[in-house]
């Protein structure tokens, strides 16, 4: 128990409950089966989304095209299953591996050219949105197989769990066991922590880089397919709104920018406070603009918290080091 | 004197010259009507607005940043000048020094929270932008202001020489100039470089680097604003929507210009008039694609393709220049 204290993710924590019991209190609607069946599903790809950027933020970099990845995926998936009447289960590999290829080229192109990982992928953004759109023409696909529409809108039993969160809730299982308990994850926040001694010790920096990516297109392209399984259609538009909501999560999970400090529990907290609160703004009958606004501020103040905790810990350092 | 001209020849900009001539021979010779008179017309409204976007974001880029919210201060700036002149009747000059104030002030308050918190101004114009766009669509509901005086509109529209040329190319021209003054013979503009190039040296030599980053970031809302002054003007109405879901659509050609242009991303270098041969170049191509019948879907694929082309190359030649340095 003292040591769960100790955990940077605990206040998150505090702050989940807190507001979602005072939100509740306040509004008892905001605990109806509808209501949290709603939360869940839009934490389900939310979840993937702040993932697929916090592994990217964890070497240091940033990736803009997370949303691109997502929507070519979702469109090639669907597309698929549409125009070439591809079975679910192999459209759903193909879409995985787009994304994959396209987190390869983003990762391959960062690690060889050694640019910043903001302007490739701000290129390969365009590039992976004009083949959405070349390819579509802005006109969705809406003849998705029963079985996918299915799934979209299963629940687990009787209760108001969507069956779509468990895939987000494995994988976000298996990124914590990546991060914390593989050599890969530590060598990917060692690189994120200061690239010159990761390399000194024998970290392949290209190796780390490529990989990332790779994961983080992998995670892109699920959220894409998941989004596709809920909107119940493959629109050329997925994954446009993702940028904003995929920094803001890991940020408010404490992620620093400039690498190798990322907490998978914390990122997912970020992600349940985003929720909760885009939700009771619309349970309060709050103009939906404001939600961008909201976010926007959201990341700042995390952003100042943030610096607020790493101001006090070097003033600690001082302290005992003059000692 | 024989110097000289070799120094010139090897710089990036007279790459990008030979560049934006071999793709204008291309595109006259391959395509109808690229050398009409009314495609002319329509590039040089198309080019001024894009070389104000790209020296908007070269300023900021100088300072080692960058500004997302680069759009949204653009369009906050043209829906605040859209509401003075239509509801408030507020006559046209003082319209404009309001619009450039909006863009100016928004662009102090990224260099405010950038300076004040040391936080990447990547992820505090990320935040701003958000907060600037859902502002304004909160404010004005989402709607146009679309009954701007004519005098106004009437610029947009006006030709030049021969009806060959817009206005607006003559003010995106001039203020590369002023920018070009400023950065090369002026003591503030030769700080701001100082600062972007090594900001340790830059304090020590007693230049005080955050008000000079914060002095970038108002020049970023401000030539933001004025990008946005004359998109309003081209397009005659002052729409929610004009540059995209949260001003995004600015942001490719925004990296475009400066970074095919020669401004170093790490900044410290920066390239005036390369950006706006940046932006010649950029539109060009947009245009003799969309006149080759590339389909308007694809053009962002090749934009894309372009950027990447572009960093990759310049990469290249930085490799070459190292090389020879060392080598000799």
């Amino acid at each position: 128990m003292a040591t769960l204290f100790k955990k940077d993710w605990f206040g998150l924590l505090i702050v989940v409950i807190v507001s979602g019991l005072a939100i509740a209190a306040v509004k008892p609607a905001f605990l109806s089966h509808f209501n949290l069946y709603v939360l869940m599903v839009s934490t389900s790809y939310m979840l993937i989304i702040a993932l697929a950027q916090m592994i990217i933020i964890a070497i240091g970099q940033m990736n803009l095209s997370v949303g691109a990845i997502g929507g070519l995926v979702a469109i090639s998936f669907s597309g698929l299953m549409e125009v070439h009447q591809i079975s679910v289960p192999v459209a759903v590999l193909i879409g995985l591996v787009i994304g994959m290829m396209c987190g390869f080229l983003n990762g391959y192109i960062t690690a060889k050219s050694g640019i910043s990982a903001f302007i490739i992928t701000l290129a390969t953004l365009y590039i992976f949105k004009g083949i959405n759109l070349g390819i579509t023409e802005a006109e969705p696909f809406y003849n998705i197989p029963e079985t996918v529409k299915n799934f979209g809108n299963a629940k687990l039993g009787n209760t108001p769990i969507p069956f779509l969160i468990v895939i987000p809730i494995i994988i976000t299982f298996l990124m914590w066991v990546f991060m914390n308990r593989t050599e890969t994850g530590r060598h990917m926040l060692a690189y994120g922590n200061s690239v010159q001694s990761a390399e000194l010790i024998g970290i392949s920096s290209s190796k780390v880089v490529i990989t990332a990516h790779v994961i983080s297109g992998f995670l892109a392209a699920t959220a894409g397919i998941l989004v596709v399984c809920r909107l119940q259609l493959g629109t050329p538009n997925i994954g446009d709104s993702w940028l904003l909501p995929s920094f803001a999560a890991p940020v408010i999970g404490g992620a620093i920018l400039a690498g190798g400090k990322v907490d998978v529990i914390a990122t997912a907290l970020g992600v349940l406070i985003v929720v909760i609160i885009s939700q009771a703004l619309v349970i309060f009958k709050i103009d939906p603009f404001f939600v961008q606004i909201f976010l926007g501020v959201m990341i700042l103040i995390a952003v100042l918290v943030n610096r607020y905790r790493e101001y006090k810990q070097e003033a600690l350092r001082k302290i005992f080091n003059s000692e | 004197m024989n110097k000289k001209i070799p120094n010139f020849i090897f710089t990036n900009q007279f790459g990008l010259l030979c560049l934006v001539l071999i793709f204008i021979v291309i595109f006259s010779t391959v395509t109808d009507g690229f050398t009409s008179r009314f495609n002319i017309f329509a590039l040089s409204r198309v080019i001024a607005i894009d070389i104000m976007i790209g020296l908007a974001m070269m300023v900021v880029i100088l300072t080692g940043g960058l500004n997302l919210a680069l759009g949204a201060i653009g369009v906050c700036a043209a829906m605040f000048g859209g509401w003075c002149m239509e509801v408030l009747e507020i006559p046209i000059i003082p319209s404009i020094l309001l619009m450039l104030g909006m863009g100016s002030f928004l662009g102090w308050i990224n260099g405010f929270i950038t300076v004040k918190t040391g936080v990447h101004s990547f992820i505090v114009t990320l935040a701003t932008m958000s907060i600037y766009f859902g502002f304004m669509t909160m404010l004005t509901e989402a709607e146009a202001f679309r009954r701007l005086p004519e005098l106004f509109t009437d610029f947009g529209s006006a030709k030049l020489f021969n009806k060959y040329i817009s206005p607006l190319l003559l003010v995106s021209v001039a203020t590369c100039f002023v920018l070009f003054y400023v950065f090369r013979f002026t003591d503030i503009g030769r700080k701001l470089i100082a600062a972007g190039a090594n900001p340790e040296a830059a304090e020590l030599s007693g230049i005080s680097v955050n008000t000079m980053f914060i002095y970038c970031h108002i020049l970023s809302g401000f030539l933001g604003a004025l990008a946005a002054i004359l998109l309003t003007t081209r397009i005659g109405a002052a729409i929610p929507s004009m540059a995209g879901q949260l001003g995004m659509d600015w942001l490719l050609p925004a990296f475009l210009a400066p970074v095919i242009g020669g401004t170093l991303l790490s900044g410290g270098k920066l390239s005036v008039f390369g950006t706006m041969l940046g932006a010649v170049l950029v539109t060009l191509l947009t245009n003799g694609l969309y006149l080759l019948d590339v389909g308007e879907f694809w053009i962002r694929f090749f934009l894309g393709i372009i950027l990447l082309m572009a960093v990759l190359l310049d990469r290249t030649r930085e490799y070459f220049t190292l090389r020879k340095v060392i080598v000799s």
